[in-house]
């Protein structure tokens, strides 16, 4: 057996036709459950991620020195090689980083507080009323543990979406973005925020100067107060907890009790 | 003067009944928040019925404990006024701290530490309260206010835990009899004159 590589998805949004085939491979690999959601006055098939929705194409128009252009971008989660979610879980086993990089969530664990929620960068994570349990993509962690690329990857027609080694992908997205480049996609770039110690969704952007413009956080990083939270607070406050217990117990054994007796005098 | 045998009523029915009801709701959102608190505790989680059980119910202990302290604020707060006498006492609070009391003002019904102690648990249950509302219902509460809330409600439930530990060491150990008072309602004179003597005086100037 050799080593287990870290593996990653490649998003080329110059080459995406916004066919949505990714979305319903998704739901139907996934079993969903699928309710329309529509949002008004656009092609995208819902306004946002939902539980029972992984995988959104965003369409996001706009129009620039007269000239009108479609953003298409598949949004999902970022497998992120910090991930936010898994800093703010306290249910441990409930979100798990897989050998090959991938960030899953096991239900049978998660307990539906929704912490991952608020630390998450990306806003992914979605909790279901019905299981009380949050859910998102898993890079089809029950395909690829068998060898098969995720569902989306299958069903797209362009092959603006490729799966495999991250490094080789990383590559693939180099020369791509420097291929744009020449043919005069000036801000052509690769997207791989490092802000989150980089993510294994990795996109090429015909406009990587400005991310957000398809619905990309810029510069994403896991929240400050999450940090803190999870860091220093969680120290203080233990400090603070065992200080007060072994504080009282010596107290005790070094002054003893105020008995009413001796006081009186 | 009275009798050592003698009982001083120290606390009704109903204040012993609001002190219990609050105690045992505080424990349990304190328990089962700090199974919440880091994946190192969740193991406390399965004392009180597992993870999804722990989060369901512990807004609603922390809603039920909210009220009862509600309650208690309203019969206590006109007695927890801090005065001049508990300025004092508080500046030299760590001599009360080693026994070495001389020129310490003298604890009304209630000394100053517990008064302390009710004013903080009465900021911190508003504290508490406001801010866990937001991470009860993560997905229909603003982002900015969900990331306060991570820091308010753990920082607030700290200090608050941290001033129980002190108080039940000061109502079992550190002062005995102080918990019959708590439990039977009744204390010896004895021990309240050397412990809240204006209070004492004032009980046996009627």
């Amino acid at each position: 057996m050799g080593k287990t590589h870290t593996v990653a998805k490649l998003i080329d949004t110059t080459t995406c036709i916004g066919c949505k085939a990714c979305e319903v491979a998704c739901q139907e690999w996934n079993d969903q459950e699928f309710t329309v959601g529509g949002a008004g006055g656009s092609y995208q098939t819902m306004p946002d991620l939902a539980h029972n929705f992984w995988n959104l194409i965003k369409f996001h128009e706009e129009e620039r020195d007269g000239k009108m252009s479609w953003l298409m971008a598949k949004y999902q989660c970022m497998h992120c090689f910090d991930p936010g979610c898994l800093r703010a879980c306290p249910a441990p086993g409930a979100i798990v980083v897989l050998d090959n990089g991938i960030v899953d969530f096991n239900h049978q664990n998660c307990i539906g507080c929704g912490y991952c929620i608020t630390g998450c960068p990306f806003d992914v994570p979605r909790l279901s009323p019905k299981t009380n349990k949050v859910y998102k993509c898993t890079l089809c962690s029950d395909r690829t543990a068998v060898g098969l690329e995720p569902a989306c990857i299958k069903a797209c027609p362009t092959n603006c979406l490729s799966f495999g080694r991250r490094e080789d992908l990383l590559d693939r997205a180099e020369s791509r973005a420097e291929q744009l480049r020449s043919t005069g996609v000036q801000q052509a770039g690769v997207y791989n925020p490092p802000g989150v110690g980089g993510t294994n969704v990795i996109y090429v952007l015909a406009h990587a100067d400005r991310p957000e413009s398809y619905g990309l956080p810029r510069d994403p990083v896991i929240p400050w107060t999450v940090w803190l939270w999870k860091g220093p607070l969680k120290w203080l406050g233990n400090a603070v907890l065992l200080g007060g217990i072994l504080g009282t117990f010596f107290h005790y054994l070094r002054y003893g009790p105020r008995r009413y007796q001796d006081a009186k005098d | 003067m009275p009798k050592i045998e003698e009982k001083i009523d120290r606390f009704s029915f109903t204040e012993r009944a609001t002190h219990w009801l609050s105690a045992l709701s505080f424990l349990y959102a304190a328990f089962t928040g700090l199974a919440l608190w880091s994946p190192r505790l969740f193991w406390l989680a399965s004392v009180f019925g597992g993870g999804e059980t722990v989060r369901g119910w512990h807004p609603w202990g922390g809603i039920f404990f909210a009220l009862v302290l509600g309650f208690m604020f309203r019969n206590w707060a006109r007695q927890m006024r801090i005065d001049a006498d508990d300025r004092i006492w508080l500046r030299q609070a760590h001599r009360y701290a080693v026994h070495d009391e001389t020129g310490l003002p003298e604890a009304g019904r209630f000394n100053a530490g517990q008064k302390i102690l009710f004013w903080v648990q009465s900021v911190n249950t508003i504290l508490l309260l406001s801010s866990g509302v937001f991470l009860w219902f993560p997905e229909r509460m603003p982002r900015s206010f969900r990331l306060a809330a991570i820091l308010i409600h753990p920082s607030a439930a700290v200090v608050s835990i941290g001033a129980i530990i002190v108080h039940i060491y000061m109502g079992t150990a550190a002062v005995p009899e102080a918990f019959r008072g708590m439990i039977q309602g009744w204390v010896r004179p004895g021990w309240a004159a050397s412990h809240h003597p204006k209070w004492y005086r004032e009980i046996f100037k009627r």
